[in-house]
């Protein structure tokens, strides 16, 4: 249905989406201007660690923040074109599900405890399509088979599933009715190892067969590596580096990005020490008047402290938000 | 679930054994020689002996009380003390009355309770919110009987609208039941507002959300039925206080139910009749609990589960080649 | 010493939290307004609680007797007043009581498991079958009229609840490695239940008690108004609304003011208990 517009325009693109929480403790800065544009199809990582505002970020695009004391600030959201920000409830609920959808970081939690699984995928095919109950329970029952689960079990309820059986009946629910665009916020982080590979394995399959973009958000380099084509790098709030996969992994700038990998062991380096990023991420209701990241950085200078870095295109798609790449420092 | 219903009868039985034993015990050792008091002061002695002896008086404790439960499973309460007439017709008569009460003011709670107390969760902080919580908290610190009294202050004697005792129609009703489930209402109210509050955090609501459900959805079918769990028990609980209210007001409007029955009889020294009342009120409370715990695994299906192993085995879980 | 200095801190904690409820802190007020009376009730009544003047019967409220007279001419305040010592009286006492034998049944439940604790919640789900007003009823019947009765009466009735709170914390807390560890070093289980179980489940039984003071007000409030409590001419406030049920038809004042005072009492009691419950335990407020 939305082909026309596929020829150059991303899917979704982003500009400026800032979000804060408002408490009684003062304003919660978790996304602060962060920008990005994901075409048909594509798959990018959205990487950092926890509290870096990367669950807010993937609810403001779902419009799903919770209000209060959460507030989308400023910023754009464009989805095939059409702005969302400012949508109005009722048309944003007809894009919920339909057009994006999201699958949740823990299963345990994101399925209802009295609604059977059957029903819960059955529903969301009821919102958005036309048909019949007896036809959206047929149509359920194909998308569990899908996911691996026996139409049998329809009749089910959650806790009757292992933790990775419930994430394949969120990963239904959010395929159901062919979205174009699907959130995967740490999908596989509450699951044990073996299923998690299982998880991701299934979502990929998938989401070649059904040419869906996907947002996922990680903490995982590894997976990222994995299933992305582009990788953005968020930390407190900002996006510091983003670029294709091959940027990010083989041409990486940002200090932070590069504090990252270096946190990960690898067989293949002779190294035995780790270097970890030290300190910790600042606090989000007292962030920094410069970089955020200066207080941790190696390569930190007086001009860090002083003013936000600016987005600099180091090389054509690839950009890294750091005072290392200001034309006058070169 | 055939398995849970069985079981949990079979855990209801030996309470209600308990309940006759302690009703026996404190009918026991109650002062007075029921004798006496059936007969009168003007009896002599050697009446009054020969009548302890007819009537067991003078057995031992356990006799006395295994011979109750005999009394009791042929549906035998005894003789009131002043009429002669045994005590189950009695009862017979007067328990459609307060079971009327209880059930009316218990659904009167439900009915207005859980709606309002949704809205005020849905709401929270508004003006209404405050305002419902603030009738609330009036609602659990009123004394239902004097409840009762300003209501029959108010609409019976000032505007003459309501008949302020006696049982005669429907609009008799009205006033007990109000006076009665004002603690109920309040109770309800405040659960089922905290019990959506808690739910409506819930990640699941979120997926819901997610999903592109409407928020009236969201709330009827993904909430409510969720909330509903705690707010079970409360109704529960809110029977026992409808049985208690009952009891306390049919003295203030007059109403021939058990609780008046057993208020007289309590002042006529009438004790079979007392024991029998206690004993219906509390027969009344388990079966009612009984319900309660079959509605639970009705709206909670982690309960249902448990008792059905069938299920459990056919649920070994097969992940399939998917494609 | 230290364990001291933090348990002080702690107290000071709890206070600064209650300290923000308004609510609770007006409840609080309250409760040390009545408290203030019930004590000093011989100085600030104006009359005699049973001080009759057959010149003043029912005599509407006026500025000499703000809530009017009964018909015994007695000063319907000043009843009040003296009442509210009667069933601050009655609520704190009888609650202490069942509180008590329920804490220890529940502790001793919890604590040593297996045939005992079977037969304690046995027990305890026989006196719950029973309504806990028609309970009340039929323990005041046993024992007769009267205060002690009345107060037994309450007491025993509100066992059950205590006993259910404590057992479910002292499960909770038994299997704790504090416990563990003074079991290790040879305390005695009395000493364990005291000493370490105790402290540990005080929060809960504390919120139960505070909230659980309001009803025993209320049930003996209404044994006294079925006429199965508290006799005249004690000015108990159940027994001064049944006393003026009478008169209700033209004197409005003399049902209005002693319910009233119930009212206010609970409703102090409730606006502390609530307060106190959500500063004792921050996890339970959003």
């Amino acid at each position: 249905m939305m082909k026309k517009n596929e020829q150059n325009e991303p899917l979704l693109s982003v500009r400026d989406l800032t979000i804060h929480y408002i408490t009684d403790d003062g304003v919660v800065r978790a996304v602060n201007g962060i920008s990005f544009d994901l075409n048909h199809g594509e798959t990018m990582g959205l990487v950092g660690e926890t509290g870096a505002g990367k669950t807010t970020a993937a609810l403001g695009l779902m419009q799903l923040v919770p209000d209060p004391p959460g507030k989308i600030v400023s910023g754009s959201v464009k989805f095939a074109g059409k702005e969302l920000i400012g949508l109005g409830k009722l048309r944003m609920r007809l894009f919920r599900g339909k057009e994006m959808s999201m699958i949740f970081q823990d299963p345990m939690t994101a399925l209802n405890p009295v609604i059977t699984v059957g029903e819960q995928v059955a529903e969301v095919i009821r919102i958005h399509n036309k048909v019949s109950v007896k036809e959206a329970v047929k149509q359920a029952a194909e998308m569990l088979e899908t996911v691996g689960i026996s139409s049998e079990r329809m009749g089910d309820y959650p806790h009757q599933f292992s933790g990775g059986m419930k994430q394949r009946v969120v990963i239904a629910i959010a395929l159901a009715c062919n979205p174009h665009l699907i959130i995967a916020d740490e999908p596989t982080t509450a699951l044990d190892v073996t299923i998690q590979a299982q998880v991701l394995e299934l979502m990929n399959r998938l989401q070649e067969k059904y040419n869906t973009a996907m947002l996922l958000i990680t903490h995982d380099l590894g997976v990222v590596a994995e299933i992305c084509d582009k990788v953005a790098i968020m930390y407190a709030g900002q996006i510091v580096e983003s670029g294709s996969l091959e940027d990010i992994y083989e041409d990486t700038r940002h200090p932070y990005t590069k504090g990252l990998f270096g946190s990960l062991p690898r067989l293949s380096s002779k190294l035995h020490r780790l270097s970890p990023i030290y300190g910790l991420m600042p606090d989000p209701t007292d962030l920094p008047k410069g970089c955020s990241f200066a207080p941790r950085c190696p390569n930190r200078c007086k001009a860090c402290e002083e003013r936000m870095p600016e987005n600099h295109e180091v090389s054509p798609g690839h950009f890294v938000r750091c005072v290392l790449y200001d034309a006058d420092r070169q | 679930m055939l398995q849970y219903v069985i079981k949990r009868i079979l855990v209801t039985i030996p309470v209600l054994i308990g309940v006759t034993f302690i009703i026996f015990t404190m009918m026991y050792f109650t002062p007075g020689d029921p004798a006496r008091l059936i007969l009168g002061d003007t009896a002599t002695e050697e009446e009054v002996t020969e009548l302890r002896e007819e009537m067991g008086l003078n057995d031992p404790f356990l006799k006395r009380y295994v011979n109750y439960l005999k009394d009791l499973s042929r549906g035998d309460l005894g003789e009131s003390y002043t009429t002669g007439l045994p005590v189950t017709d009695e009862i017979k008569a007067r328990l459609p009355v307060t079971f009327r009460l209880a059930v009316l003011s218990c659904l009167f709670a439900i009915i207005i309770g859980i709606p309002v107390g949704i809205i005020s969760a849905v709401r929270q902080y508004s003006w209404l919110d405050n305002i419902t919580m603030l009738a609330a908290l009036m609602g659990i610190t009123i004394p239902s009987f004097w409840l009762a009294l300003m209501l029959v202050l108010v609409f019976s004697v000032r505007l003459g609208l309501l008949p302020a005792s006696g049982l005669y129609g429907p609009i008799y009703y009205v006033m007990p039941v109000i006076s009665i489930s004002a603690v109920s209402v309040a109770t309800i109210t405040r659960m089922t507002r905290s019990s959506m509050l808690e739910v409506i955090r819930q990640d699941y609501i979120r997926t819901a959300r997610a999903k592109g459900q409407t928020e009236i959805k969201i709330i009827f079918k993904h909430a409510l039925k969720n909330a509903l769990i705690p707010i079970i028990t409360v109704i529960g609980i809110q029977f026992a206080s409808g049985l208690s209210g009952a009891v306390v007001n049919e003295q203030v409007f007059a109403l021939p139910g058990i609780g008046k029955m057993m208020v007289d009889a309590i002042k006529a020294r009438n004790y079979p009749v007392v024991q029998g009342g206690v004993l219906v009120i509390a027969i009344m409370f388990s079966v009612l609990n009984l319900v309660i715990d079959l509605a639970y695994a009705f709206v909670d299906p982690r309960i249902k589960t448990q008792y059905s192993r069938k299920k459990e085995k056919k649920g070994s879980e097969t992940v399939r080649s998917e494609g | 010493m230290e364990q001291k200095k933090k348990k002080h801190s702690q107290l000071r904690e709890i206070w600064r939290r209650l300290k923000k409820n308004r609510l609770a802190v007006f409840g609080l007020c309250v409760l040390i307004l009545l408290v203030f009376l019930a004590v000093f009730a011989d100085v600030i009544a104006p009359y005699g609680y049973d001080e009759q003047n057959y010149a003043e019967t029912l005599q509407f409220p006026s500025w000499k007797h703000w809530m009017g007279t009964d018909n015994f001419g007695r000063d319907i305040l000043s009843r009040v007043i003296y009442g509210t010592r009667i069933s601050l009286q009655i609520g704190f006492i009888s609650l202490t009581g069942g509180a008590l034998v329920g804490c220890i049944l529940g502790a001793v439940a919890g604590f040593f498991g297996g045939a005992v604790d079977t037969v304690i919640m046995r027990f305890t789900d026989i006196l719950m079958s029973i309504p806990r007003t028609v309970l009340a009823i039929a323990i005041a019947t046993t024992l007769g009229p009267g205060l002690t009765n009345a107060m037994i009466a309450v007491a025993i009735s509100s066992v059950p609840n205590f006993a259910r709170v404590v057992r479910a914390s002292t499960l909770t807390v038994k299997d704790q490695e504090f416990v563990e560890a003074a079991r290790s070093i040879g305390a005695s289980n009395a000493r364990i239940i005291f000493r370490y179980i105790f402290p540990n489940v005080m929060a809960p039984i504390i919120v139960q008690a505070t909230l659980g003071v309001g009803t025993a007000i209320i049930l003996a409030a209404s044994l006294s108004f079925l006429g199965l409590g508290i006799q005249p001419p004690t000015p108990e406030w159940g027994a001064m609304l049944s006393a003026a049920r009478t008169y209700m038809r033209d004197y409005w004042y003399m049902v209005t003011f002693p319910g009233l005072a119930i009212m206010l009492t609970v409703l102090a009691l409730n606006l502390f208990g609530d307060g106190l419950r959500d500063a004792l335990d921050p996890k339970l407020k959003k």
